[in-house]
């Protein structure tokens, strides 16, 4: 044990790694301490002999591995005193990485805050009937509502489809129907999604565009909620100190209906041509489940009540990084891809 | 719809800077989209929901400014009682009230057709209509103004003094005053003279009967069309005018005789005449208004607040919905403008929008988190899984469109085999994409001139199925790169293939081109085929108690033994031998590495040597293989 104590102390006080060599040889050396004791082994009466090589062996142990690790040490500390003659104000060399695309980062944040909340994902058919896509969500045909939702057809050739009844679906609330109708409330879910609509396109529209559709439903279901969910995301996932706005609107399958803006985050609310100079660009459609779509899905409508919203998921990657073009999304230009 | 303030201004008091009164619009409902400065006047333009058809007028955009700012409305004064004081001038109307609910018109003799005033020209200008004569202008005037359509006829080309409300029975031809020509679908609606079809109920009149510089006597409707009806004529002819738009909505049941006597006081100071017939109200209903309950605590659980009872009472009363208080619930008298006011729900709405949302707390729901997985759920940490792989591995992730043109296909695939959009935005977006292929190699051509290593993924659907019938949507992973070789791409579906617990050889996925390395899978079925538990089903196993042997082993095989044989052929010979995989390969040699282990035991170089024995021996018989001298 004396020899263990005062080699360890040894190592531990040794400046550079000749002295580190010479220590070794000291004791485990052909003539070094330990070495010898080891020899000596032969004089100790038979039955302690092992227990004296054990404690030998374990001594030997540890003077190598304090030897080592000091020798490590060492090591580094004459490689960084190297290092002053190279260059290391140039730049690293980054791993050869590639890129997430914005929608897929921003869409797995928005995934994040709301699991939070305790909604499940879903995810549903971009070729929908006119029942889930309108009718369901009480846009019987001949509704005006539908001219807000200008519609891409499915070519019927060839098949037993009647035209006008399979369409591009135009929006995420077409899982609204689907998924309330195979399930009892409570529920809370997502629906991320792509919509087809026939748009001209521009740089705040599209047609093909991203969407986050949300709703829950419970027996006691506040306007006061929506407003409150939407603080919260929005907030997430645009910071603190993000501007909201709330207005009316209309959407048939919502009443009292609500819009959503934040502060275009482009021009910074002084108005440009991607918020049609309005300082404010609107993001998030949303209002309580009108009581006609609780019914259409057997709910009872005095019973449970809910809300339902849909985020432009697109919109919300463009205002987030400030890009002045939906389309930019679309793109697979590299030099956009590699800024992420 | 545009609205000038100064025409606001002549029905209610307005205080509010432009820019206010368009933010508080717009936080009712009518989203101001554009406040205009002309020389002499503001004009704002608003985006009107299809639910508000009575904001299609002056007269409904100054009733919500008074909601808002809680103050009168001034209506205009009407002074005609509708009463004939010339010689009546006789006319047949045979209608049905299930396609023309209500029929209300008057005759005016002996009018003078010439220009209009120009506070009247100045007022159409300003709503970006052209003014045309005094009767027309009147019509349109009345029409911006309180929100009934109104037509005039001439009562001197109604042949037969007979006039008839039918559907069309598809084919009849019709020509409108503006000089167009239509062929009419089944079901239009139209009113017929003894010989032909002079009007275009509810869009647009016709030319052979309008108001022109002769025209004496006239006819003026204010109808009810069928919203229906009106709306599939419409859009079977892309046909839309502004009294089409309304009636598609909803137009105001109630207000047709007011909107005709307007006009009539109109018409009789600017052009003269004398009323020469009785008034005409066809109809079967009644068109009053209606009642609606409102329970003030069905009401305080939707909305989340209180509001005190005299607020909702004021703000109902400032909607002059006409509310009546008994035992917490209020009945609420819907004026017959108000078409989208039917249920509970409706009032609700009306409450928290003047109440004005902003000020609503907010709180975040409480109750039970569901806790059954929802129906059509996706685990999206999987596809953030794959992606992970595939970003570490240099690709970059791009999204692109759906919907492709016929130039893109590649040959092989016929646009008669793929899903098809009718009525495309344009003819490069008209098909479904079949595969990710066309514009995976489209992205890396467009790359080419900026960057020489490019590697690019697209995780997104596609659309299998010659026709309806079989249409499927598929995701699909699919990569190309110009910079990895086969190996690198297969080894990296190997690794994500492992990472989730599939066990198969990506090779039949992938594909060699000229342009690079591409990869294909069918995301959807791999979806099917991992088990929920792909995150839980890897098992821990300890670390080995003894150290193996490891050897590497050359072979001489011909060139169409292939690896993957050899080596599930070396795995076979013994249970110890814990992993084989190929170390190196120059021309016909084939070096293997193995590694032999035994839980239980040292192994000796004895036993290794009889297993080694045993995958000669067995290589040689199955594939002709020799050790390498």
């Amino acid at each position: 044990m004396q020899i263990k104590n005062s080699a360890v102390s040894m190592i531990i006080d040794a400046v550079d790694q000749k002295e580190l060599e010479e220590i070794k040889l000291q004791f485990l050396g052909r003539s070094g301490k330990l070495t010898l004791t080891l020899k000596g082994i032969t004089k100790i009466p038979v039955e302690k002999r092992s227990e004296v090589g054990k404690l030998a062996n374990e001594v030997k142990k540890t003077i190598e591995e304090t030897l080592e690790e000091k020798n490590s040490t060492l090591r580094s500390k004459f490689s960084s005193l190297k290092k002053q003659s190279i260059d290391t104000t140039a730049p690293g060399i980054k791993p050869a990485i590639g890129h997430l695309h914005p929608m897929t980062q921003v869409l797995s944040e928005v995934i994040d805050v709301f699991k939070q909340i305790g909604f499940q994902v879903a995810d549903g058919p971009e070729i929908e009937t006119d029942y889930y896509n309108f009718e369901a969500l009480n846009i019987p045909k001949d509704h005006p509502a539908r001219d807000t939702q200008q519609t891409l057809y499915l070519d019927t050739r060839n098949s037993k489809v009647n035209p006008g009844e399979i369409i591009l679906r135009t929006q995420t609330s077409a899982m609204q129907g689907r998924i309330m109708e195979k399930v009892k409330p409570p529920v809370r879910v997502i629906v991320p999604g792509k919509n087809f609509r026939y748009e001209q396109v521009d740089s705040s529209h599209g047609f093909e565009f991203w969407q986050v559709e949300g709703f829950m439903v419970d027996t006691n279901v506040m306007l006061t909620d929506l407003f409150g969910t939407i603080e919260y995301v929005l907030q997430k996932l645009m910071g603190k100190n993000v501007k909201l706005k709330f207005t009316t609107t209309n959407f048939p399958f919502v009443e009292p209906g609500v819009d959503t803006y934040i502060e275009c985050s482009i021009c910074k609310g002084k108005g440009c041509s991607f918020c049609k100079q309005s300082g404010w660009s609107e993001i998030m459609p949303a209002g309580m489940i009108h009581p006609n779509v609780l019914k259409a899905a057997g709910y009872d409508s005095q019973k449970f009540s809910g809300f339902a919203f849909a985020i432009g998921l697109s919109r919300l990657v463009t205002l987030r990084y400030q890009m002045n073009d939906l389309r930019l999304l679309t793109n697979p230009d590299m030099r956009i891809l590699n800024q992420f | 719809m545009l609205a000038p303030l100064s025409w606001l201004k002549e029905y209610i008091d307005i205080t509010l800077a432009p820019k206010e009164l368009g933010e508080k619009l717009t936080e009712v409902g009518l989203g101001c989209e554009k406040i205009i400065k002309t020389s002499d006047d503001i004009i704002f333009e608003l985006e009107i929901t299809p639910n508000r058809p009575d904001c299609l007028s002056i007269i409904g955009i100054a009733r919500e400014i008074a909601a808002i700012e809680n103050k009168k409305i001034k209506y205009p004064i009407l002074k005609t009682n509708l009463k004939p004081k010339a010689k009546l001038l006789p006319l047949i109307i045979k209608t049905d009230p299930n396609i023309n609910p209500r029929f209300t018109g008057i005759i005016i003799k002996g009018i003078k057709v010439g220009e209009s005033p120009k506070w009247l020209k100045d007022k159409l200008k300003k709503m970006n209509q052209r003014p045309i004569n005094n009767i027309v202008d009147i019509t349109n005037y009345v029409m911006l103004e309180l929100g009934n359509p109104i037509h005039a006829f001439d009562y001197d080309k109604i042949i037969g003094n007979m006039m008839t409300v039918s559907k069309t029975k598809g084919g009849e031809k019709f020509e409108s005053v503006d000089d167009i020509s239509y062929h009419l679908a089944k079901d239009a609606v139209v009113i017929s003279d003894k010989e032909k079809i002079i009007d275009l109920c509810g869009i647009k009149g016709g030319k052979n009967s309008g108001t022109y510089e002769e025209t004496k006597n006239i006819l003026i409707r204010v109808p009810v069309e069928i919203s229906s009806l009106t709306r599939r004529t419409s859009q079977a002819l892309g046909l839309r005018s502004d009294a089409s738009s309304i009636f598609e909505r909803g137009v105001n049941t109630g207000g047709t005789i007011d909107a005709l006597k307007r006009t009539v006081d109109l018409v009789l100071e600017l052009a003269g005449g004398e009323i020469a017939s009785d008034l005409y109200d066809i109809k079967e209903k009644d068109f009053k208004p209606w009642k609606l309950k409102l329970r003030i605590d069905r009401l305080n659980k939707i909305l989340g607040i209180e509001i005190p009872i005299k607020k909702i009472m004021v703000i109902l009363e400032s909607l002059n919905l006409s509310p009546i208080l008994t035992k917490n619930i209020i009945e609420a008298t819907i004026p017959t403008y108000r078409q989208d006011l039917k249920i509970e729900e409706d009032l609700i709405e009306e409450i928290a929008r003047i109440y004005n949302y902003n000020n609503f707390p907010k709180t975040l729901p409480v109750g039970e988190i569901p806790t059954i997985q929802v129906p059509y759920f996706k685990d999206y940490r999987l596809d953030e899984k794959i992606k992970n792989i595939l970003q570490a591995s240099g690709f970059s992730e791009i999204y692109t469109y759906s919907l492709i043109g016929e130039k893109d296909l590649p040959d092989g695939i016929n646009s008669q085999d793929i899903l098809r959009v009718d009525n495309p935005v344009s003819r490069d977006f008209e098909y479904l994409r079949p595969t990710l292929k066309i514009n995976l190699l489209k992205a890396l051509s467009q790359n080419k001139s900026n960057f020489e290593n490019i590697s690019l993924f697209e995780l997104g659907k596609v659309y299998s199925g010659k026709n309806l019938d079989e249409a499927k949507e598929i995701y699909f992973l699919s990569g190309i790169t110009n910079s990895k070789n086969f190996f690198e791409v297969k080894g990296l579906l190997e690794k994500i293939f492992e990472d989730i617990g599939i066990n198969e050889n990506p090779t039949k996925y992938i594909e060699i081109l000229d342009k690079g390395i591409f990869f294909e899978l069918n995301y959807s079925e791999i979806l099917k085929n991992i088990s929920a538990s792909w995150r839980t089903n890897k098992v821990f196993k300890p670390l080995p108690k003894y150290p193996p042997i490891v050897e590497d082993l050359s072979i001489i095989a011909t060139e169409n033994a292939e690896t993957t044989d050899i080596i599930s052929e070396i795995k076979t010979q013994s249970p110890l031998i814990a992993d084989v995989s190929l170390l190196d390969r120059f021309e016909n040699s084939r070096t293997f590495h193995i590694i032999y282990q035994d839980k239980n035991k040292n192994l000796t170089g004895e036993e290794v040597a009889k297993i080694r024995e045993k995958i000669l021996k067995s290589l040689k018989g199955k594939f002709n293989v020799g050790l390498k001298e």
